[in-house]
């Protein structure tokens, strides 16, 4: 333990005490936090990164048992603490940034009071506490921070609860501070805020951050150090240029390589790791990696790796020590090392000149905001927002379509209304030429064997208490499975989506988050749709896990001509996958075009603000300063009178405030609604 | 792309489902050692067994009169006593417990149906139905059920119909909210915006995948319940508006007992203890199902 450590992890092991027997959920920890330093802990779920975190503070459910290991914090072992003596460290010398500010906030009581509730240990005035909120505030972005400080959690928006949970972190002036996941509740453009903030925070203040993350773009854009976690063991540790330019790991390797975001090229097959992390009740002998490791060795599987260090870091792998030693791993940057995918590459079956299957103009979707009778009394005339503004969009057949926002575009809304699950106020919804909108759910209910909808949330979007089998039949139920052996049925979608047959019998929970994705992946497909609308197909799936995810969607698309409108936020998945992107803002589509030609050169200032503000899994390449843009989405309420963009808009003129503007044309097939567009001719800018 | 290997059925699936039998092993060895659920279980089945059993456990005929033995305390001839017509009240006890069973069993299953049904209705309904609903369900539970029994009585005489009647009525609501909050709670959620864009009709919605959800709740609302009814059944025909003499019921031997109370009290006593038996073991075991199925809300003690 040299000078510059703040806090050091030695041999941490933990298991969790459950039904299933002992969780050996940690197993021999051990990294540095260097002072004045951000450490990121990366890994995929079950990895334990949260636990690790957790147990710093002493704060790990009930069922937690510490086995070995100390955590030396300032000459003291945390593990070894009276709960008095860390309560007096919780706080005041390490605090917290939670993953969701709405649930880790004290709904019922403004910020002043919750804030000066942590200073409760000082010896202060109320006024001198209040002072400090203010000014905390005030140094974490929140405009007229003396008047802001009186206000609720729910006054705020999602962005600016994530800066007062900062500033509440902040207030004692920590030593430590650890992030949970810190911007995975908020959208890319937050993001991007975010990982400015923390960093500015860390020069002023010289706290040292501890991060946890499964977002490889916001390690590498925020950290200094890296600790790789894979299934309750560090398989690497070392700085941020070593782990992402040189990771010595399979794993480290495997994990950058499956990141959307790092892929240059286009490709519709995207790497994967295949198989699932190892059961952590069974005793584990060798290298835990082992099972999925694309250069596994025989003895991998009963040898414990060594470990091998190089600068400030450590690796844990045979192949870099030891008898079984490779020089030639890991091979250059530029050599992939997971295998992309055995199948052949996807014929491309897009009928270009093919009549649109789905053809939505000028869709309107509106929602009350209060009943008629109130509306009456406030003399509201209006009483509605526009959640879906003016929406014209087509897929054709075997095409696949990108909807792509920030979280209150509308994009999920738009997705229901063409499926008839939400009433719309205005617009034509056509579907193979037949108008469809607002058809009784009897007339409507044929056309569902046509159109299916994967929903966003794997694992609840699964009714919890069917069995498998039960709910991969159903749409064959429910249409009419007349003369159709149901198992034989069960087996033949449970073949075509990769999920083993012994899965049939499960039911949801004993899912994991890909295994469900699979499930719903077969309910929709069970009727030979010709359309699916995804609604963000890869949320809560690992990195890894999305790949394979995308690349079933991908064959399944190239084997019975399926035409895909996806509705994500994610725009790394989306280049790989999307012919066609529509980018919507507030309800309406600001811009849509070819995939290639949208990312290339984005011709509305918001695309390029959420093309640039993807964080990138490279370290070296910090994104253009122009690249963040102000504040967030405005909330529907408050829509402005121009552009719709117009209040974070960095180019925003005093014709923007006019009027809204139109959507027009740069190229048949590449329209975008900007005044002012960042281009106006066709040609691909290759400098872009 | 990973297919994992065809195995039939993969071993950790085997596990899984082992697991499962572990954990329903664990919860029906922590059931079990729970001295109060375990006497709820004990006296719910005793309950079960007399009632069912009872003219094969009975003694004597309960209607059979045997006046020089009138009004005598227990003995070796009538462990409970006998009553002021010389009727054994052990027998007539246990053919009392009969009533309350038929009506305990009826009672308890229509509301549960019955509730179920409306409340599923009104909570994924449109707004105007369950505020309809809602508007039934007050109106019926602001009525006390002894005098919407005395009520109707009087204009249909005395019944055993009429006291089933009017716990099935008054008790619909408490199942009926149950049901309708819960099924709220679900109505927005993926899993049935999944189902609706899959095609399937509200009753499938309803019965298929909204009612395994809901059912655990109310299931042990029923167990709370059944010495609700029980007592209610008791008490109307405490006030000779239930079953009518001479057929027994624990209400009919209280209210004889009651008239002869300065003579002898071993009527009231003998009357009195079922009632008290059957209430404790319903809710013993109610809270103990509940317990079982919901640990969060666990005793905090």
């Amino acid at each position: 333990m040299t000078d510059d450590t703040l806090l050091n992890i030695d041999g941490l092991t933990l298991d969790f005490r459950t039904n299933r027997g002992r969780v050996k959920a940690l197993r021999d920890i051990s990294f540095p936090v260097r002072k004045g330093r951000i450490l990121g802990i990366v890994g995929e779920s079950g990895s334990g990164k949260s636990t690790v975190l957790w147990s710093i503070l002493g704060l790990l459910a009930g069922n937690a048992e510490v086995m070995a290991g100390r955590i030396d914090f300032e000459g003291r072992d945390l593990l070894k603490l009276t709960p008095e003596a860390l309560r007096a460290i919780r706080g005041e010398q390490i605090s917290v940034v939670f993953q969701d500010p709405m649930t880790s906030q004290i709904p019922v009581l403004p910020y002043a009071r919750q804030m000066s509730d942590i200073l409760y240990r000082r010896t202060m005035s109320d006024n001198e506490k209040r002072k400090a909120a203010v000014e905390m505030l005030r140094r974490v972005g929140i405009p007229d921070s003396d008047s802001r400080v009186d206000a609720y959690p729910h006054e705020f928006s999602g962005g600016m609860r994530q800066r007062a949970g900062i500033a509440m972190s902040m207030l004692t002036g920590p030593n430590l501070l650890l992030a949970d996941e810190p911007t995975t509740a908020l959208d890319v453009t937050m993001e991007a805020q975010m990982i400015g903030l923390m960093r500015g925070l860390r020069e002023d203040f010289e706290t040292t951050i501890v991060v946890v993350s499964h977002n490889l773009g916001l390690i590498a854009e925020m950290c200094d150090d890296v600790v790789v976690m894979y299934a309750g063991e560090v398989v690497e540790t070392g700085e941020v240029h070593d782990i992402f330019h040189n990771a010595r790991h399979p794993y480290t390797r495997a994990l950058l390589e499956c990141d959307p975001a790092r892929i240059a090229d286009v490709s519709r097959k995207l790497p994967v790791i295949p198989g699932d992390i190892p059961d952590l009740t069974r005793p584990l002998p060798g290298c835990i990696f082992a099972t999925r490791c694309q250069r596994v060795m025989p003895e991998c599987s009963s040898l414990a790796p060594p470990l091998v260090p190089r600068g400030t870091g450590v690796a844990r792998c045979h192949l870099l020590d030891g008898p079984l030693a490779d020089p030639a791993w890991p091979p250059p940057p530029e050599v992939p090392t997971v295998a992309r995918d055995a199948g052949e590459p996807v014929p491309p079956q897009v009928r270009r000149t093919a009549e649109p299957l789905l053809d939505v103009s000028d869709l309107n979707v509106r929602f009350r905001t209060m009943g008629p009778v109130r509306a009456r009394i406030r003399g509201v005339s209006d009483p509605f927002v526009d959640a879906v503004l003016d929406v014209s969009l087509d897929v054709k057949p075997g095409e696949t379509v990108a909807l792509v926002g920030e979280s209150g575009s509308g994009k999920t809304t738009l997705g229901r209304t063409i499926l008839n699950l939400q009433q719309a106020a205005g617009g034509v919804v056509r579907f193979e030429g037949k108008d469809i909108l607002g058809m009784k759910e009897s007339r409507f209910k044929p056309l569902r064997r046509d159109m299916a909808m994967m929903f966003q949330d794997p694992v609840g979007s699964l009714s919890p208490r069917k069995s498998v089998r039960a709910l991969i039949t159903e749409p064959l139920v429910i249409h009419g499975a007349e003369g159709r052996n149901l198992d034989t049925e069960a087996e033949r979608l449970a073949d075509m989506v990769r999920l083993p047959r012994g899965f049939l019998a499960r039911y949801p929970h004993e899912l994991s988050g890909g295994q469900a994705r699979r499930v719903g992946v077969a309910r929709a497909l069970a009727l030979n749709p010709r359309l699916i609308v995804a609604d963000e197909p890869t949320a809560g799936l690992d990195v890894s896990v999305q790949g394979e995810i995308l690349n079933l969607m991908a064959d399944l698309q190239a084997e019975h001509g399926l035409s895909y409108l996806i509705i994500t936020h994610n725009l790394p998945v989306v280049r790989h996958i999307a012919d066609r992107i529509a980018i919507m803002y507030l309800g309406r589509i600001v811009e849509e075009g070819p995939a290639a030609e949208v990312f290339a050169a984005p011709a509305h200032p918001y695309t390029r603000a959420l093309v640039d503000g993807v964080p990138q899994p490279d370290p070296d390449r910090r994104r253009p300063p122009a690249a963040a843009i102000e504040g967030e989405v405005p909330s529907l309420l408050r829509r402005p009178t121009g552009c719709d963009f117009v209040s974070r808009c960095p180019l925003a003129r005093e014709e923007c405030r006019m009027a809204k503007p139109a959507h027009r044309n740069i190229a048949p097939d590449h329209r975008h609604a900007c005044l002012f567009p960042l281009r106006k001719t066709p040609e691909l800018t290759e400098t872009a | 792309m990973s297919v994992p290997p065809s195995d039939p059925v993969p071993a950790e699936a085997l596990e899984l489902r082992e697991s499962a039998s572990r954990e329903r092993r664990e919860k029906l060895s922590s059931f079990l050692s729970d001295w109060q659920a375990v006497a709820g279980l004990v006296l719910v089945v005793a309950f079960f067994a007399s009632a069912i059993f009872a003219p094969w456990l009975a003694p004597y005929d309960p209607n059979a009169m045997d006046i020089p033995a009138r009004m005598s305390g227990p003995s070796w001839d009538h462990i409970a006593g006998t009553d002021q017509l010389g009727r054994d009240t052990f027998s007539r006890i246990l053919h009392g417990g009969r009533v309350a069973l038929y009506i305990a069993a009826i009672g308890v299953s229509a509301s549960l149906v019955v509730g179920l049904v409306l409340g599923m209705i009104a909570g994924y309904g449109p707004r105007w139905l369950d505020n309809l609903l809602l508007l039934l369900f007050d109106a019926v539970r602001s009525f006390p059920a002894v005098i919407l029994a005395l009520a109707t009585v009087a204009l249909t005489g005395p019944s055993l119909t009429v006291v089933l009647a009017i716990v099935i009525i008054t008790t619909i609501p408490s199942y009926a909210r149950v049901a309708r909050t819960a099924t709220m709670a679900l109505r927005h959620t993926e899993f049935i915006l999944a189902e609706r864009s899959l095609g399937a009709s509200t009753p499938r919605i309803l019965f298929h995948h909204v009612m395994p959800n809901v059912i655990g709740p109310l299931l042990i609302l029923a167990a709370m319940e059944v010495p609700v009814v029980v007592s209610i059944e008791a008490g109307l025909s405490f006030l000779g508006i239930g079953v009518l003499p001479p057929q027994a019921s624990w209400g009919t031997i209280l209210n004889e007992g009651y008239l002869v109370i300065r003579d002898t009290p071993w009527m009231v006593i003998a009357g009195g203890i079922p009632l008290i038996l059957t209430t404790l073991g319903f809710t013993f075991l109610g809270e103990a199902l509940r317990d079982l199925f919901d640990p969060r809300m666990g005793r905090g003690r």
